[in-house]
């Protein structure tokens, strides 16, 4: 049992170290989407710039919570 | 071609990563009580592997529709790739410690020390879960990347090179293998996975790319810009 709660651990932080972040993430794909069956390709540059940004973002605020 | 060169790469890549911090715990064992138990461990973690790989593989192909399976797939590989990126530039900008595979390996050792006087299961069950886990995320990478865009073959084929290559490796050198330069190939496969991620997630949502699969080079350089931007803001303060 304690080997399986290990591995769904393991399994769920493939993909989420911060909840927030990983919400974010969602919700810029989720708007992706939307913003993509409206505009088309012109979209694609918010949504790929949107994902930079969180990326710097979250990586600042890491840094300076451990800081 | 092109574009099954990439699928294969990521694959080798990333599952070799994972392959050295899984031949770490197995050398560790091996060393300090002997090879048959952790030897065991490892042979019944791959085949659990193998199944989770070929019954996975087979259901999401066959069941899940290919748009679907491109934003599910993109998505997570898109959330996996961004954990890696994250923890990158966290150590590129001296900001988290740099993973150690020497450290990692004294750890188990010494973990193993305290428990010595005990039955042998124990290398067994520590070889079988240290291969498991980490095997997962070779696993995930495989599916993830091989899954769509018809890159099995490739995916496959680089995941178990990597994994070749870094059990020949461990063989003959029969020490953690501290040289590889872990941090630097998960900035670097965390910006092919994210990049590809994001391409794969973006075509589930019915958009075509400009220039097709050659864009993922340019989502490659976005942002691998955007995490040289993170690690100057993080290392120069008075930036931010």
């Amino acid at each position: 049992m304690k080997f399986l709660r290990a591995a769904g651990r393991e399994v769920v932080g493939l993909f989420v170290g911060d909840w927030l972040q990983s919400g974010v993430v969602v919700v810029i794909l989720a708007a992706g989407w939307f913003a993509v069956s409206r505009l088309g390709a012109p979209a694609l540059v918010l949504l790929v710039l949107l994902l930079a940004g969180q990326l710097v973002w979250f990586a600042r605020a890491e840094a300076k919570r451990s800081g | 071609m092109g574009q099954q060169l990439f699928i294969f790469g990521a694959a080798f890549l990333g599952s070799a990563v994972e392959s050295t911090e899984a031949l770490t715990i197995v050398l560790a064992v091996g060393l300090t009580r002997g090879w048959r138990a952790p030897l065991m461990g490892t042979l019944v973690a791959i085949v659990l592997l193998a199944i989770l790989v070929i019954v996975f593989g087979q259901l999401i192909v066959t069941t899940v529709p290919e748009w679907a399976l491109k934003l599910l797939v993109g998505t997570l590989l898109l959330l996996f790739g961004l954990r890696w990126l994250h923890k990158a530039v966290l150590r590129s900008a001296g900001a988290v410690a740099m993973h150690d595979e020497e450290r990692a390996y004294q750890e188990t050792v010494n973990q193993l020390g305290e428990t010595v006087t005990r039955r042998d299961w124990i290398g067994f069950i520590l070889a079988l879960k240290g291969v498991f886990l980490e095997g997962l995320e070779v696993v995930f990478i495989v599916i993830a990347v091989g899954g769509t865009g018809h890159g099995w073959p490739a995916a496959i084929a680089g995941g178990l090179a990597a994994a070749v290559v870094v059990a020949a490796t461990g063989v003959v050198v029969r020490k953690p293998l501290a040289r590889v330069p872990e941090n630097t190939l998960k900035y670097a496969v965390g910006i092919l996975l994210t990049s590809l991620g994001t391409f794969w997630a973006a075509e589930g949502m019915g958009a075509s790319w400009p220039g097709d699969f050659l864009s993922i080079f340019v989502l490659a350089g976005v942002f691998f810009a955007a995490s040289r931007l993170a690690v100057t803001l993080i290392r120069t303060p008075a930036l931010a």
